[in-house]
């Protein structure tokens, strides 16, 4: 029998010598893009890098791209408002993907699997940084910096690490258990950890400075916002992050029958669930933003966690969306009620303000009135640190958004920035990748799947000490991460080099991020199947130079 | 941004280190986005090394063998237009007559198998030699200078039904090819697409699996005829078979045995519009007005007599077969 090769022709008259690549105008090029869960992460997170490692049951490789990122992901998964969801390109065509609910998995089996941060301890003639503040800022810098090969001592004025993810956040969003997990490993990596050292009173900046060639300045906001109405205010007044710290360290709440927050954020929210579970008969939350949902542009919707609004509405929370508190009804000085008047944000020369509208006044009776508007930074310990040469300032203190996310990416930007004054190098000006839109990708080759849906407590079953969302098996995570589009990413489907009518697209050996094609230029007639079939929108035609 | 390691291989090596055999090598002098340049070399590498295949006049035999290159990587034997299922049956019989169990393949254009080979195709299947014959269907004679052929679609423009004050393109229909080969009694013949690469792959390795003859249709967009842009060539395919008017099915023994069903049936004029063979049919006027319907009732009248679609999605459906996962899935 003759044996055929594979290649069984003529090589001197092969047809690979007529080098058709000249036909050319424009020709293909793969370029990365940035998914937009990436590039709507306040941690800086890429999404869809450690989606990919799980859908290939990398567990722990997805963990290790997760936390180059974000050293918390048990934490964030569980509390962070997740604008990678909102922004994921698979919302435009079934439902996005579920990357809160991968993230958390991934956090929790990196705690149960005891795995180590991917981190080489610095030399020990490292320099010295100190971190003010163990909150999300301040301990997302403390790493970034061990992971850059500093010295890190972190200060904090509490006796317990976890700043306003300790204080601030009910249980039933972060099981304690799981903060303390996660934190003390993170503290693990060779953080010197001072609790109860609180500047200004412990320890003054100036000293920090003598110590330490670095400081980086997380201490969060402690001091409420002013708030009155009309000059008056309740001689009982208690904001609503006092109000949930005084819960979240004592367990206990003043006596309440009818009360109403005013506010639209997160503390609001908790703080209303917090007092319905606590037996709170009516709890009214006021807030001239609008409720989220279809038609309602981000910028006027709440700035809570819709899940959170959502939950809190079936708990029997009522939200009165698009109102303001006009005046306060007193008896003496405490409340008696409040006089509600329908509010909208208005354009006003450029800037929005709330407006309240005439003629549209209801009252409502509550015994007390409680403000959840933010906080703002205790002016009189840090105000004159922020202009010192080798001082940073990150977190809520730095009003980086007020989100727990927000303030991790927070503490990475700081020790960046920290190692480059350190070191003396220029800053950072790397030019983000674009982040590619729905109408670049071919959707024809995916299929629509549904979403996982994680187990919900029934409203019946809730309390504030029970976790409300639960867990996911490894195998739905994995299903989950399989339903990703790599926006802008090769997957390696093998489309363009299945498509190319003259055999222009090769196979060749993988690389670590998946990309596995190179163009032959000196055939490609520069047709662009490939480039409009790639399901991931990896490839561009440019023009011919 | 790392490139792929191809530092171990030049490009050139690399086109003899892929990983799936590929028959129709670069350089051959097709239009850029040539739809049955494409179908060809997903016909061999489907086929694999071990075929002799016979190919009829056409633009296929004319841009792959332009003397003194050939890019075919098996033996491949062009006589004339009309007699290439009487080469394909003549190599058969000899290889019979040799014990030897090399495939036997014949190519043809829609030109080749509906006009001018139909004969001889006939007497091929008639037969029943073991061969399969494989028509790259892109409905006119494109070599020639796009030339309407008896597959050329109703109201479609060429050089020879040109549209104007008397015609909206081409005045017939198209041939109902699949009912004449049906009428043979082949053992098994199928319609496929390029916009479907696993199930074109599929139904070619069927076809030579089967004993006796064979016969596919593939629907192979021409940009340059069919006047669209070359990157719309995978694209233009699928909405001919999402608008029903090019259905992809199986027939065994003249029965039609499956038909892909249509998950959302697009309106025709989602593929008319980017050709420009059909782009006298939105002028404003009743006479474009009425073929622009007469079309769409042809492809309402496909998916009624194929039963296209169905209560509920199937995973080899027109939106299913195409799926592409992480790695490389579409051809695992």
């Amino acid at each position: 029998m003759p044996t055929l090769t594979r290649g069984s022709f003529a090589h001197g008259a092969t047809s690979l010598s007529l080098k058709t690549g000249d036909w050319r105008l424009q020709r293909p090029q793969h370029r990365h893009k940035a998914a937009p869960c990436a590039t709507e992460c306040p941690a800086g997170e890429n999404p869809q890098a450690y989606i990919a490692k799980v859908a290939e049951d990398d567990l722990r490789g997805a963990w290790e791209t997760l936390v180059a990122a974000n050293p918390l992901p048990a934490i964030t998964g569980r509390v962070c408002h997740h604008p990678c969801e909102r922004g994921c390109n698979r919302g435009s065509f079934d439902q996005p993907i579920a990357i809160h609910n991968l993230e958390r998995f991934l956090g929790d089996r990196a705690i149960d699997e005891r795995w180590n941060y991917p981190i080489n301890t610095p030399s020990p003639d490292a320099p010295q940084v100190a971190v003010v503040g163990a909150g999300p800022a301040g301990l997302s810098a403390a790493y970034h910096l061990i992971r850059r090969g500093f010295w890190v001592t972190l200060f904090d004025a509490e006796p317990e690490p976890g700043g306003l993810l300790r204080s601030a956040l009910p249980p039933y969003r972060l099981p304690r258990e799981v903060l303390n997990r996660e934190v003390e490993r993170l503290l693990a990596v060779g953080i010197v950890f001072k609790p109860t050292h609180r500047i200004g009173r412990d320890i003054s900046i100036d000293e920090l400075r003598a110590d330490f060639p670095g400081v980086f300045l997380a201490p969060g906001t402690s001091r409420a916002r002013e708030w009155t109405i009309d000059g008056v205010v309740p001689s009982d007044l208690r904001t609503g992050l006092d109000l949930l710290r005084e819960w979240n360290s004592i367990g206990a709440l003043p006596e309440y029958n009818r009360v109403a927050i005013i506010g639209g954020g997160n503390t609001a929210i908790d703080l209303a669930r917090v007092m319905r579970f606590m037996g709170v008969e009516e709890v009214h939350l006021i807030t001239f933003q609008r409720l989220p949902g279809p038609g309602v542009r981000p910028k006027d919707a709440m700035s809570a966690t819709p899940r959170e609004i959502a939950q809190a509405l079936e708990e029997g929370v009522k939200i009165h969306e698009a109102r303001g508190v006009r005046r306060l009804i007193m008896r003496g000085d405490t409340v008696v009620g409040v006089e509600v008047v329908h509010m909208k944000e208005l354009d006003h020369h450029g800037r929005r303000e709330p407006v309240a509208f005439e003629g549209t006044e209801t009252i409502l009776k509550v015994d007390q009135v409680i403000p959840a508007i933010g906080q703002q930074l205790d002016a009189a310990t840090f105000g004159r640190a922020l202009t010192l040469p080798g001082v940073f300032v990150g977190g809520d203190a730095r009003m980086a958004g007020g989100t727990v996310s927000g303030a991790i990416g927070d503490g990475r930007r700081a020790a960046i920035a920290i190692q480059n004054y350190l070191e003396g190098l220029p800053e950072d000006v790397a030019v983000p990748l674009r982040s590619i839109a729905f109408n670049e990708l071919n959707v024809n080759y995916f299929e629509h799947a549904p979403r996982v849906q994680a187990p919900l407590l029934a409203v019946e079953q809730r309390c504030a000490d029970a976790e409300i969302e639960g867990a996911l098996s490894q195998g739905t995570i994995v299903g989950e991460a399989r339903r990703c589009f790599s926006c802008g990413k090769c997957m390696s489907c093998d489309n363009c080099w299945t498509l190319c009518p003259d055999n222009s697209v090769l196979k060749t050996e993988r690389t670590e991020d998946g990309w596995q094609y190179v163009f032959d230029y000196d055939h490609c007639k520069g047709c662009g199947i490939c480039a409009h079939e790639c399901p991931v929108g990896f490839i561009d035609m440019v023009n011919e130079p | 941004m790392d490139s792929p390691r191809s530092n171990s291989h030049t490009v050139a090596e690399l086109h003899h280190k892929q990983p799936a055999f590929r028959g129709l090598e670069a350089g051959h002098l097709a239009c850029s986005g040539c739809g049955q340049a494409l179908g060809a070399r997903l016909v061999t590498e489907a086929i694999g090394p071990d075929v002799i295949i016979a190919n009829a006049t056409g633009c296929l035999e004319v841009f792959t063998s332009a003397w003194p290159r050939s890019s075919w990587r098996v033996p491949w034997i062009h006589s004339l237009f009309e007699n290439a299922p009487a080469v394909a049956s003549g190599i058969e019989a000899a290889l019979k007559a040799q014990g030897r169990a090399t495939k036997v393949v014949a190519l043809g254009g829609d030109g080749g198998t509906f006009d001018i080979g139909l004969q001889s195709l006939s007497g091929m299947l008639e037969r029943n030699h073991n061969v399969l014959y494989i028509c790259f269907d892109n409905e006119a004679y494109m070599n020639t200078g796009v030339h309407r052929s008896s597959s050329t679609p109703h109201a479609a423009m060429t050089m020879t039904s040109p549209s104007g004050k008397m015609r909206m393109g081409k005045r017939h229909l198209k041939k109902d090819l699949l009912a004449i080969i049906g009428a043979h009694q082949i053992p098994y013949a199928a319609t496929a697409t390029v916009a479907y690469p696993s199930d074109l792959r599929a139904k070619v390795r069927r076809g030579i699996e089967i004993e006796g003859a064979a016969f596919l249709l593939v629907h192979s967009p021409c940009p340059l005829g069919w006047g669209h842009d070359g990157a719309l060539s995978i694209e233009v395919a699928r909405l001919a078979v999402e608008t029903g008017i090019f259905p992809i099915l199986e027939m065994e023994r003249g029965n039609v045995v499956t038909a892909m069903k249509i998950r959302d049936v697009r309106p025709v004029v989602d593929y008319l519009r980017p050709q420009e063979r059909f782009h006298h049919l939105f002028d404003d006027s009743p006479e474009a007005r009425d073929e622009l319907e007469h079309l769409q009732q042809l492809a309402d009248h496909n998916i009624e007599r194929y039963r296209l679609t169905a209560s509920q999605p199937e995973a080899h459906d027109s939106e299913g077969v195409d799926t592409v996962g992480r790695g490389g899935m579409r051809w695992s």
